[in-house]
């Protein structure tokens, strides 16, 4: 098998499993999961054999050709392609296999794993595309597999509420990014990734069209609400979809388009990534259930990697060519600190994701983590794995978080101080609320009869546990990754002399910091202790939280429907009733006359017609 | 003159026609749902089969299968010219699919007069395959009256609310706009001077002998507002919903997913590419129209609807917005992308009324408030209709993604700023069709419901419903995933008729 074929059948098998699960394999919940889990296996193995194969190709076929668009489904596997799909293959085959335990009771197992399938579908398909259209239509499907997971228990309005919410802001955003292909198309020529790396027009509204779409997938502000009710979806769901591949497929968006980026549309990329950080950090410290503050995190994580993204130093490469606009060629080296951070994040997020899942599992769906504690003793394999995911995530040193984040915090320092000061204010806050998080969970005595009762779960919930917490220890380190990543992982900043020493220092402070007041802060009690000590604080967080859903249910509801409700008030009395009832009247006394054939017959109306036609044809004809 | 015994589109016309004049003439009743199988089902192989034969077929003047046949009325200049080409085409497989689907749910309905039902749609299937296959403009017209005219019956004898009310508006409205598009063709065939209605005739020597820019504008004009009526353009529209919502079912899936399509079809096969300079003068009003009222104003309108059958027809109203911006591009890419929607559509509409219906009788009512939580119970009901709602809101997959992507592309080059304010819509569908779905068929169940279904608990779609919705599913999943098997044909028929792009594009 070519290597292309190779690759064709990773993106199809997912397909094909979901097609045969929602023919045939609708009742048969067993069956259908282990279809499911070949696929995601299928595309495990060939995704690692293609990326360490060192097999880089492109290839295309002609899909729809109208009018002079010619659209083609087509492969680009470079470096980035190949670490994402490997970051895709790996995390999606652990949290397939979670499920099998963890969605073992579900009565709707079938229709679970068939969307896990879709899923893999779509995402292998943004990861592959090499243009821009082929990147939408997957783009949207993974938008649509994620609709179908969130809304899975659709009984729940709060979950079907959720579901809805997630598609319709995604379009929002993909409102922008839908006119920023067209506009590249027709400034450019093409939408080939290929082709515009090496020959585009300079354009500022170009890269930041396409932004949009990522500041929707990525959930960014002003976009980042759905991501929170997202958590709705069962949490193996929201590991794979809502934490490690989907949403971060916003920033590997922005690393395949990163040749069209200009200085102005960075610097936006750049604070608003720096924002959600920031914001999605300080949510994070108030909340309560374990899927949601985990969810924050995720936000605020996004936020670094986009951050990351838009610090990238420009390089401006002049052609020979006579029109400075046209010949200009840009590299962006952000790209490596974002890829590098999504993929260690992608390892320990879904660790802990996976880890609250077999919490909740454990605690019989309880998400309470105020109703939790002395979990340490009853679920110790669980224990030590979340521990270590939170290690990685707040930066202990020489885990993965630790060298992700690093690269990030450097590349700040040498370009924008205030961003720096942000980002590292940020690092105080992810440690301050994962401590937080972890100490309440497992530490302390037991404080509901679920958390007292809790057990470990099976093998299939602790072995992916096991196995993406060795990757989260191990996946920072650049020298053990293969050299076929290098084309991404060469552009990691890496920081020397005097700057190295600022930044390790900063990233043990802030680490420090956090720890230590989450320690001293909060006691494994019922309550929030920070509630208790400095409401006001308390409170200003929560308005903090909530002022976004606030604005946009005070918009949907108050502006919009209402606005649409008197559109369609006004269409009903002027447009139907006045006008056409005016006019209806007019024609109805014309019609007075033919009123004394109209005997309400149907046998008569049909002859009448039948006899209309006749005479209409003779007429015609000239019969008559 | 050539005549061969077999002519799938001849046939295909002929069959229906042949079974609606046996039942008339007093077939029993077990013989006419019998015959009405085969006068459904005939067009539906005769076009699949022509759809394959079509590529690679020889062809004559642009048009494959193309056949006269003397009708005693040469001496006007009409002739019955039977024809397809890569615009017909798609619409003829449309026509011959939906026909199929809404004849089958009408056989399984059990409605009232069953067989003068099945007849008045046979009748309506016959002029249906006879608009798309007929190359002379007449017969155009002429098989679209004989398909018009039972749906004013149909809605005003077995339609559901309002019937009569709907039943005479839709007359009027339709009538209208038939007439107008009337004298304008009549026009068209009178100022180019041509002795013939046939569409090739009058293209070759309209080609020699331009008509003069004002009787183009005018010309354009009058047809565009004819067809423009028929297709629902904003403010002409308030017909649509209201009809919609009383017609039975099976005459709302033909009238709006096929018959409806005539307008639009009549601008981009005869207006489009005759009177290329009166287009010049409308397609900035007619653009205008289109965004602003059609997709914006009745998106918000389809926003605020409580009923699902209304809200589905606004829904088609607002999606026939795209297709005029499509038309006001007047470029091979638009017109493509109208093509395109124009199947999707129909498909796609038609089967949301089916389901519509379906709901109906499992909860007997269209009032959305008073359902919620229906999938509980009926699983494959719940999943055919977001399947069918995803596709009308234009999701990668399904064919109205082609048909709206490329009409974007082409508007945006036509005017970035009408492109900016048509994809809002996208928006727009997204919340009233998931909105619908989570209302109907998600949360809990509501107390009206449980009321209304404790005596008789809903069962899910039996296969006499599932049929016919599968038909359609399957017809939008295949061009949404194989867009060439339509986009190919096409191609090469409006590469003759309309002006190059402006930039070539590369792959």
């Amino acid at each position: 098998m070519t290597p292309v074929q190779l690759a064709i059948v990773t993106l199809l098998a997912p397909l094909a499993s979901a097609a045969v699960i929602a023919l045939f394999l609708r009742r048969a919940g067993g069956l259908a999961s282990a279809v499911s889990v070949l696929a995601a296996t299928l595309i495990a193995g060939a995704a690692l054999m293609l990326a360490l194969g060192n097999f880089r190709f492109e290839a295309a076929h002609e899909w729809f050709q109208l009018g002079g668009l010619s659209l083609s489904l087509g492969i680009k596997f470079d470096d980035l392609a190949a670490l994402m799909l490997s970051v895709v293959g790996v995390v999606g085959w652990c949290i397939h296999v979670f499920s099998l335990g963890y969605m073992r009771d579900d009565p709707a197992h079938a229709r679970y794993f068939g969307g896990l399938s879709i899923f893999m579908f779509s995402m292998v398909g943004i990861v592959l595309a090499d243009n821009l259209f082929m990147l939408f239509i997957f783009w949207e499907l993974v938008g649509f597999s994620s609709y179908l997971l969130i809304g899975h228990w659709h009984e729940k309005q709060s979950a079907s509420d959720a579901a809805k919410k997630a598609f319709i802001v995604n379009r929002v955003g993909d409102f922008g990014f839908l006119l920023g292909i067209v506009m590249c198309y027709w400034s450019n020529g093409t939408v080939n990734l290929t082709a515009l790396s090496s020959h585009h027009v300079f354009s500022m509204l170009i890269p930041l069209l396409l932004f949009c779409g990522a500041v929707g997938k990525s959930a960014q502000l002003p976009l980042q609400i759905w991501l929170p009710d997202a958590m709705e979806g069962p949490t193996p769901v929201s590991a794979l979809i809502h934490a490690a591949t989907m949403v971060a497929a916003g920033i590997y968006m922005l690393c395949r388009i990163n040749v069209l980026m200009v200085p102005d549309a960075l610097t936006v990329i750049m604070w608003t990534g720096t924002a959600t950080a920031l914001y999605a950090a300080l949510c994070a410290i108030t909340q309560s259930d374990i899927k949601k503050v985990l969810a924050y995190s995720t936000l605020s994580q996004l936020g670094f990697m986009v951050a990351a993204f838009g610090l990238g130093p420009t390089q401006f490469i002049y052609d020979n060519f006579s029109d400075p606009k046209i010949g200009m060629l840009l590299m962006q080296t952000g790209v490596g600190a974002a890829m590098f951070h999504l993929s260690t994040h992608a390892f320990f997020k879904a660790l802990l994701f996976l880890g609250s899942g077999s919490v909740i599992h454990g605690c019989h769906h309880e998400q309470d983590i105020f109703k939790m504690g002395g979990l340490r003793t009853k679920m110790p394999l669980t224990f030590w794995t979340f521990t270590i995911g939170v290690a990685a995530i707040i930066g202990f040193p020489y885990l993965a978080g630790f060298f992700s984040k690093d690269a990030i915090l450097y590349l700040a320092y040498a370009n924008n101080r205030t961003v720096f000061a942000v980002l590292a204010f940020t690092a105080i806050l992810t440690s301050l609320y994962m401590v937080r998080l972890w100490k309440l969970t497992f530490l302390g005595a037991p404080r509901s009869d679920h958390a007292a009762h809790a057990h470990e779960g099976g093998f299939t919930l602790t072995a992916p546990l096991v196995i993406l917490a060795v990757l989260s220890v191990l996946g920072g380190y650049t020298s053990l990754y293969p050299k076929v990543f290098t084309g991404v992982f060469s552009l990691i900043p890496e920081a020397e002399g005097s700057a190295h020493t600022v930044i390790v220092l900063t990233s043990l402070a802030v680490m420090l910091i956090g720890a230590v007041g989450a320690f001293a802060l909060y006691r494994p009690a019922a309550t929030d202790s920070l509630a208790q000590k400095s409401p006001g604080l308390f409170g200003a967080l929560t308005a903090l939280k909530e002022s976004f859903d606030a604005v946009y249910d005070y918009y949907v509801a108050k502006v919009q429907q209402r606005f649409a409700m008197l559109l369609n008030f006004l269409e009903q009395i002027f447009l139907s009733g006045l006008i056409v009832r005016g006019l209806a009247g007019v024609a109805g006394l014309f019609g007075l006359g033919a009123r004394a054939l109209h005997v309400g017959n149907l046998n008569v109306y049909v002859y009448w017609f039948l006899g209309g036609l006749t005479l209409f044809w003779a007429c015609a004809a000239g019969l008559l | 003159m050539i005549h061969s015994l077999y002519d799938p589109l001849l046939l295909s016309i002929a069959v229906p026609l042949a079974v609606a004049v046996a039942i008339a003439f007093g077939l029993p009743k077990r013989w006419s749902v019998r015959l009405a199988y085969v006068g459904f089902a005939a067009p539906a192989l005769l076009a699949l089969c022509v759809w394959t034969r079509y590529a690679g077929g020889p062809q004559d003047h642009g048009y494959a299968f193309l056949t006269h046949y003397n009708t005693g009325l040469s001496g006007l200049g009409i002739t019955l010219t039977l024809g397809l080409n890569g615009i017909s085409l798609p619409l003829f497989v449309l026509a011959s699919l939906v026909g199929l689907a809404a004849g089958l749910y009408a056989i399984q309905s059990g409605a009232e007069r069953l067989k003068i039902y099945l007849m008045l749609l046979l009748v309506m299937q016959a002029g249906l395959m006879g608009v798309f296959a007929s190359v002379d403009i007449f017969f155009f017209y002429f098989f679209h009256e004989l398909a018009l005219i039972p749906t004013f019956i149909m809605v005003g004898v077995w339609g559901g609310r309002d019937r009569t009310y709907a039943a005479m508006k839709l007359t009027i409205y339709l009538t209208l706009g038939a007439m107008l598009s009337l004298v304008g063709l009549i026009a068209l065939y009178v100022k180019s001077g041509a002795t013939s209605f046939d569409l090739i005739t009058l293209r070759d020597y309209l080609a020699a002998h331009p008509l003069g820019e004002t009787v183009q504008k005018n010309i354009f004009g009058l047809l565009m507002f004819g067809f423009g009526i028929l297709v629902s353009l904003w403010p002409l529209h308030t017909w649509a919903p209201l009809g919609y919502g009383a017609a039975p079912s099976s005459a709302a899936m033909l009238h709006a997913g096929v018959l409806k399509k005539f307008g639009l079809y009549g601008l981009i096969q005869i207006a489009l590419p005759l009177l290329p300079a009166g287009v010049g003068h409308w397609s900035h009003p007619l653009a205008l129209l289109a965004v602003v009222g059609n997709v914006l104003v009745i998106g918000l309108i389809t926003m605020a609807q409580r009923d699902l059958k209304q809200m589905i027809g606004y829904s088609s109203v607002m999606h026939m917005g795209y297709a005029f911006l499509g038309v006001a591009c007047f470029s091979a890419l638009g017109a493509g992308g109208v093509v395109l929607l124009m199947v999707a559509h129909g498909l796609s509409v038609a089967l949301l009324f089916l389901l519509a219906t379906s709901i109906h009788h499992r909860t007997h009512t269209f009032d959305m408030d008073e359902i919620g939580g229906l999938a509980q119970k009926t699983p494959v009901l719940a999943a055919f209709f977001v399947a069918a709602t995803l596709a009308s809101i234009g999701l990668p997959g399904f064919a109205n993604f082609w048909g709206e992507l490329t009409i974007f592309i082409a508007l945006w080059h036509f005017s970035p700023l009408y492109a900016t304010l048509a994809v809002i819509g996208v928006v727009i569908s997204a919340i009233y069709g998931l909105r619908a779905v989570a209302r109907v068929f998600f949360g809990p169940s509501t107390e009206a419901l449980s009321q209304v279904t404790v005596a008789n608990p809903p069962a899910d779609l039996r296969w006499s419903e599932k049929i016919p919705a599968l038909i359609l599913l399957a017809a939008l999943l295949f061009i949404g995933f194989w867009p060439k098997s339509l986009s190919t044909p096409l191609n090469a028929t409006l590469a003759a008729a309309y002006p190059a792009p402006a930039q070539a594009a590369a792959k």
